[in-house]
């Protein structure tokens, strides 16, 4: 099993402050959001990588796309059928569909689908690299500092703090009742899904009681006591950390920019566009990337300050 | 100092007190063990010590408390915590943070303490209790000991006068739990704490403790100094069926037999100090050797390998045979592979390397479901188990899984044998804890399955039950059915084994006869076969291991 957890790794990445990996991650998030452009799309996606790398969280990165990858070509096949606007057809059914009319697959859509894929990849790809890197407990304190309630966002960080738990929980109930003559992989679905609630019953109910054990055990301790609550570990933004945030916020900015100028938008439909830039645009995508490229040494550079 | 007048205590829709006139005063520095049966208001006494009694959970309250002069009843659980820190029973339960120094500040944070302040509190509470090594751990990589430690520092940190735990220890291994406990007497002695430890199970922390309570049915029972209690209150305490270590039950058996014994021993030592003065009257005969069993064999292990995906051996080259009406104990450490080994007796592992064959049939060319006709496996935790609306229903689910024809005769007979019939229509969930593992072994043995696993099935449970289930598992192997428990608890394999298998380290350390091993191994050694390998020399087998074989040499 891949552990899928936060790990304190003395990499350069982790060594980056919160808020401006936070920063960085919104950029990647908004921008995949405002730019069509494959092209965009792709140097958004590639841009994670040399962080990746550098993070070392290369096993879980792989896996995690891997089960994107499955979703895009869900996405693919699901719109390259519902999706009727292309003109160049490769394949049309014999039959009609009440409707829907008759089903046919055009390259547009194909292509289209695809972009959507790019688009995904990117924010994964990026909001990977903040649960990897970024100390659960530190995200929380990031969107506390954003002015979200406490209790909100303790609600969050515990159900987070439970979630490997549930796991165990479920694969030893799984256990109990397979030993006692369940079947979970036999008959139609529906027998499936009943089988299943042999596990989701038990794994619910103990759920329950353990969230009255947790309540009692934090109010214990003090909890909701009224004063203001005091933080012992702080994400403050140190003066080291601030060229990391502003190298987070500026390909947002710029990004925000080239687009309210129009560029990044690409046409699928009716049929695709040429691929290629002007000059200018080819110029500001260009700084775009590198931009977002220099958060890593901007990371080296933090590491560094760090060891000394 | 905890003052408690006249307190009663009703939950909210409950028709019988969970406690009630409660009268006492616990005073600086005490260590004091509550004990009790389950449901007898040892929970609810801490509750309303730090308040969550009334204020968490609401109901009817006469009389009143107060802790360090602060009545609970004005005073909510947050007001307390500085005053009472409580630890509960299971630590996943208790810890809200993902590591030892968050956890740890957790409640300091509540109280609005400044960082500085909290950054010493960590650091002191981690030192008091040894695991400074632990600070800057993740929660998720810490044991089931280590996490309880975590939980007992975090309510350290905020400096109560009183500290309260709740059966700290029931979902430790007895490592653990004897480190858990020798901290709380350590905090005791040196710190001053006062401690008041809810136990059901005695034999390890009763010389520790300074006085002891015994509820039931919410009432106090008795209350004194350790010693005088178990004295003067024995027929009591053992009516009300809780766990008594044996050397305090031989003690009381030699002084109904007209010893004259004036110190209560607590532990193995003074158990001998005991016996030495009651010896020279006795005189001692050896036990008949038992008679070597040669069953046919249904379980046939040959060198069993299972190395888990992430690459840790957790069995190695394990050869072990079974046979029909066998009763075997598969006893080790934490960790020593024991429950991987009985789960490749119905399929839910398959092995690495090996073979393992049940009636004949290898495991690995048929299914755990196929299985489960005729291996039952009751599994620890109940919770797990349960999953239906009614116990009838839940004793129904493998019967109709396993596709029985005679479902309603082979429900019946189970539910008289279990004695479930009253409660056959009721939310089996809602039961309490002893009658839930009743639910969950029924409708396993429902199946009668020729071979029944059961993984640690005493943990958490009283003596009385306890003996119960053992005497249930005894005549179920005597009708030629093999029984194979995994479990810690020597006092009862002691008692009620034919045979041991200790694992350490996934291979099999030893095979054999109850009597062999448990008198050859220190660690896993009853009491009074402890107690009785001082006194070889004076002609006492050293491999007796219960009271009565004792008894049955000192006459």
């Amino acid at each position: 099993m891949i552990n899928f957890r936060y790990r304190l790794k003395g990499t350069p990445v982790h060594a980056l402050n919160p808020f401006a990996k936070l920063a960085w991650v919104a950029s990647i998030f908004v921008l995949s959001l405002l730019f069509n452009h494959p092209v965009y799309l792709l140097l958004l996606f590639l841009s994670t990588l040399p962080l990746v790398i550098t993070a070392q969280i290369w096993r879980q990165w792989v896996s995690l796309m891997k089960f994107t990858l499955y979703l895009c070509l869900a996405i693919i096949i699901i719109n390259a059928l519902v999706s009727s606007h292309g003109t160049h057809l490769l394949w049309q059914a014999p039959f009609q569909l009440p409707l829907v009319g008759t089903p046919a697959i055009t390259l547009e859509a194909i292509f289209f689908g695809a972009g959507m894929c790019l688009r995904l990849l990117a924010i994964i790809s990026a909001f990977a690299l903040l649960t990897f890197t970024v100390h659960p407990d530190d995200i929380m304190l990031a969107m506390l500092k954003m002015k979200l309630p406490y209790k909100s966002v303790l609600a969050i960080s515990l159900s987070t703090r439970f979630i490997p738990t549930l796991i165990e929980d479920a694969a030893r109930i799984s256990d109990v009742q397979r030993s006692r003559g369940l079947e979970l992989d036999r008959g139609r679905l529906t027998q499936r899904l009943k089988s299943r609630m042999a596990i989701i019953i038990p794994l619910l109910s103990n759920s329950l009681d353990r969230t009255v054990q947790v309540a009692e055990a934090m109010e214990a301790r003090a909890f909701g006591s009224g004063q203001k609550r005091s933080f012992y570990k702080e994400i403050a933004l140190k003066k080291p950390d601030i060229p990391a945030l502003i190298m987070g916020l500026i390909p947002l900015l710029l990004g925000i920019f080239i687009w309210w100028r129009g560029m990044g938008d690409y046409q699928y439909y009716p049929a695709l566009a040429r691929l290629g830039f002007t000059g200018l645009e080819g110029t500001l995508l260009a700084l775009l990337i590198l931009s977002l490229c220099l958060m890593l040494p901007l990371g080296l550079a933090r590491k560094r300050i760090e060891v000394d | 100092m905890i003052k408690i007048e006249d307190f009663t205590f009703y939950y909210s829709g409950a028709s019988k007190p969970a406690l009630e006139e409660i009268n006492l005063e616990i005073g600086d520095g005490e260590f004091v063990l509550v004990t009790g049966p389950s449901g007898g208001g040892k929970s609810s006494l801490c509750r309303a010590v730090n308040g969550l009694i009334p204020h968490f959970y609401g109901g009817k309250v006469a009389g009143q408390i107060e802790v360090e002069g602060r009545d609970t009843l004005k005073h909510p659980p947050k007001e307390l915590a500085t005053r009472v820190g409580m630890v509960f029973q299971d630590p996943e339960n208790q810890l809200v943070a993902t590591d030892v120094e968050r956890e740890i500040a957790f409640g300091l944070e509540n109280l609005a303490f400044p960082r500085e302040l909290i950054a010493r509190r960590i650091e002191e509470a981690l030192d008091t209790l040894g695991i400074a090594g632990l600070r800057h751990r993740q929660l998720y990589e810490l044991s089931g000991g280590e996490k309880q430690k975590i939980a007992i520092a975090s309510v350290l940190a905020l400096h109560p006068q009183v500290l309260m735990l709740d059966e700290p220890t029931s979902e430790l291994d007895p490592h653990s739990a004897e480190e858990v406990l020798a901290i709380t007497k350590r905090l005791n002695d040196e710190l001053g704490i006062t401690i008041i430890l809810i136990e059901h199970r005695l034999d390890r922390v009763i010389q520790h403790a300074d006085r002891l309570i015994v509820l039931d049915g919410g009432r106090v029972v008795a209350d004194g100094k350790t010693r005088e209690v178990l004295s003067s209150n024995y027929p009591d305490i053992e009516a009300i069926g809780l766990g008594i270590p044996p050397v305090i039950r031989l003690t009381h058996e030699l002084k109904s037999r007209g010893f004259n014994i004036n110190k209560m021993p607590l532990t193995v030592e003074e158990g001998q100090i005991m016996l030495i003065q009651v010896l020279p009257k006795a005189y001692a005969r050896l036990p008949r050797p038992e008679a070597e069993q040669n069953n046919k064999p249904v379980i046939e292990m040959e060198k069993l390998w299972h190395i888990y995906p992430e690459g840790n051996t957790a069995l190695q080259d394990i050869s072990l045979k079974i046979g029909e009406g066998e009763l075997v104990a598969i006893i080790g450490r934490n960790a020593s592979g024991k429950t991987t080994l009985v789960k490749h007796l119905n399929g839910l592992l398959k092995p690495t390397r090996g073979t393992v064959a049940v009636g004949g049939i290898d495991t690995e060319e048929t299914t755990t479901a196929e299985l489960a006709r005729r291996v039952g496996f009751v599994f620890q935790n109940p919770n797990d188990h349960l999953l239906a609306d009614t116990v009838a229903e839940e004793i129904a689910f493998s019967l109709k899984n396993l596709g029985f024809k005679n479902t309603s005769s082979r429900l019946s007979r189970t539910l008289d044998m279990f004695k479930l019939a009253e409660y056959q229509s009721q939310y089996p969930r809602s039961l309490s804890g002893g009658q839930k593992q009743r639910v969950a072994l029924a409708s396993v043995v429902a199946i009668q399955p020729r071979i029944l696993i059961l993984d640690e099935p005493t943990r958490g449970m009283e003596y009385r039950l306890k003996h119960e289930l053992m005497d249930f598992l005894r005549e179920y192997a005597g009708q030629g059915n093999t029984v194979i428990l995994v479990t810690h608890d020597v006092e009862t394999v002691a008692e009620y084994a034919d045979r041991v298998v200790l694992l350490s380290d996934g291979e099999i350390m030893a095979d054999g006869s109850k009597r062999q091993i448990l008198s050859q191994a220190q660690l896993f050694s009853p009491q009074i076969n402890r107690l009785v390998q001082a006194f070889t020399e004076y002609g006492i087998p050293d491999d007796i291991l219960t009271v009565a074989e004792l008894l049955e040499i000192i006459k």
